[in-house]
């Protein structure tokens, strides 16, 4: 047996507890989502039948649609807002030293490390004075402006790798600061503009105590909180159709997690460096 | 050089910096004006009340308790995700057939909600039809259901092993980073002089990782502390508010119990103990950079 062999060997051994543990509630979700409504409270594991009608009923029985379209459109516009304030802000904070730039800096940094739920009272106050309670509209305001601060971080270390002299060289070239900007900085900028809004996009589509305190009704539900009035404070919980939703509206952010988690961790990496 | 916008970066950054910091300062100045302010359920204020609102928070019973589990909390997590965040960046950081398979399987905490989380877990350790009662009850580890969520002596536990699986993800990918950076040819040096592994990770690895080890604590502490969703979609902190930590208090405080000013009270206290918090990860992000 060669050496790697039997390190592969060891490392998935070494590895297969955690493996168990992070697997099961997988397991748990695929299992309960195709169960039959009847089998669902029985503690069997494998279902008799996979019931895949489970799905048409979860999505005309708890107001899936609606919510799923809440929080594709609360997750889009506040990317978006978030996005076209932060993208300058890198810009300006990569490229040029000036007075203040730390303070900024060490503003966002702090920023960034507060959570809503400090804020939450005040927050509220906030939505409520701008008459905005109960509407997503107050949602994609709270979360673009909390997303400001991780996309500027994220944007500005990688903005501080795309060399300077190229938009310099354009300058001398005659090309305007705006020609300069859109034909030559853009197109290299590209990637990690949208790695960071994709990330954006995700801490929004899961974000679950500002809408829990925003959105009073349910036709302003997003996914998460739609999700969790299914369980909460509920005698009967029909945990088929629950796990059912959980699926549909994890698996396709988790795929695009699992594949984009390597930018981030780069751009963390950098962000710790620069 | 022509002038322009984009030439000015003051203006580059006033849109970002005053979004942000509308949504950070409004809402302080407002808790902070509730705070010392008397309130009545629906939220007007009537007066100046000095410290009273913070009396009534450190006078409520149910504070001393969440504290005390916010404590726990936080440290379990933390420490419980770096001892196991460490080996797993370890054996990742090594060459084996499928470690790109077993790095997407470690991440996997990571990519769902943490709501979705705490739902899924909700279910599974349901008392009469969870399966994991079923699991253990097949591998004849128990032979009685047990009631994982009725109680705080079960039910804290579990929230506390779901936040260490949670937080494992994160924690191993900036271990990760720590461990790329360490050159090899330092353990083969020291391999060769007939160094043991263990004493390879000890005196060369570990040292090398502290600054990461220090930014894993740090980080952790202050999402830790903050964390509200797996014990909100698990218990929502009963029963009997036995599993609240301090985010939750707050919440039922200002929100089911309506006491916005000692709601107000609570958050001020609470933000004081992130702001030390960061300003200690400010540091240590600044020490970073300078080395």
């Amino acid at each position: 047996m060669t050496r790697k062999m039997r390190r592969t060997i060891w490392s998935w051994l070494a590895l297969s507890p955690l493996i168990v543990l992070i697997l099961f509630p997988f397991a748990v979700m695929f299992i309960t989502a195709v169960k039959p409504a009847e089998e669902a409270l029985q503690s069997t594991w494998w279902p008799s039948t996979f019931q895949w009608s489970n799905f048409i009923k979860m999505w005309g029985n708890t107001n899936f649609g609606p919510a799923l379209f809440n929080s594709v459109y609360v997750a889009v516009a506040s990317t978006l807002l978030a996005m076209v304030v932060s993208v300058p802000a890198a810009y300006g904070l990569s490229r040029y030293r000036f007075k203040g730039r730390g303070a900024v800096q060490q503003f966002l940094l702090v920023s960034q490390m507060l959570s809503p739920i400090v804020l939450v009272i005040g927050l509220f106050r906030l939505v409520a004075w701008l008459g905005l309670l109960d509407s997503v509209e107050s949602v994609i305001f709270v979360y673009a402006a909390f997303a400001v601060a991780f996309s500027v971080w994220m944007l500005q270390s990688y903005f501080s790798t795309i060399p300077a002299d190229l938009e310099e060289a354009a300058w001398i070239e005659g090309a305007s600061p705006w020609q300069a900007l859109i034909r030559v900085f853009l197109p290299l900028a590209l990637p990690a503009m949208t790695v960071t809004a994709i990330f954006s996009f995700i801490n929004a589509w899961n974000e679950f105590v500002i809408a829990l305190t925003m959105l009073r009704s349910q036709e302003s539900y997003t996914l998460p909180i739609q999700i969790f009035s299914l369980v909460a404070g509920r005698y009967t919980i029909e945990w088929e159709l629950v796990m059912a939703a959980t699926l549909v509206a994890t698996v396709p952010v988790a795929v695009l997690f699992a594949w984009l988690q390597r930018y981030l961790i780069r751009g963390l990496a950098l962000g710790a460096v620069k | 050089m022509k002038r322009s916008a984009l030439t000015n970066p003051y203006i580059l950054i006033l849109p970002g910096v005053l979004l942000a910091g509308f949504i950070v300062i409004w809402p302080l100045v407002q808790i902070t004006e509730i705070a010392v302010s008397e309130v009545n359920r629906f939220g007007q204020l009537r007066g100046f009340a000095g410290l009273e609102n913070f009396v009534a928070v450190v006078t409520d019973p149910a504070f001393l308790g969440a504290c005390w589990r916010t404590f726990i909390w936080t440290v379990a997590i933390v420490v419980g995700s770096i001892a196991v965040s460490m080996p797993v960046a370890l054996i990742l950081n090594e060459d084996f057939h499928g470690r790109g398979i077993a790095r997407i399987i470690m991440m996997l905490p990571w990519a769902v909600s943490l709501t979705m989380t705490a739902i899924i877990w909700r279910w599974a350790l349901n008392g009469e039809s969870g399966m994991l009662n079923s699991a253990l009850k097949a591998l004849g580890v128990i032979d009685t259901n047990i009631q994982w969520l009725a109680q705080s002596s079960t039910a804290f536990p579990m929230q506390i092993m779901i936040g260490i699986l949670v937080t494992m993800p994160f924690t191993t990918t900036i271990f990760l980073g720590g461990l790329s950076s360490i050159p090899d040819d330092l353990n083969e040096a020291a391999q060769l002089e007939g160094a043991s592994p263990w004493q390879v990770f000890r005196e060369i690895t570990l040292p090398l990782m502290r600054p990461f080890l220090n930014i894993a604590v740090v980080m952790n502490t202050i999402y830790v502390f903050n964390s509200f969703p797996i014990i909100w979609a698990t218990t929502q902190g009963g029963p009997a508010n036995s599993t609240d930590i301090l985010v939750t208090h707050l919440y039922k405080v200002g929100f089911r119990f309506g006491k916005l000013g000692d709601a107000a009270a609570l958050s001020l206290m609470m933000f004081a103990a992130l702001l030390v918090l960061t300003l200690i990860y400010v540091r240590l992000a600044m020490r970073e950079d300078k080395s």
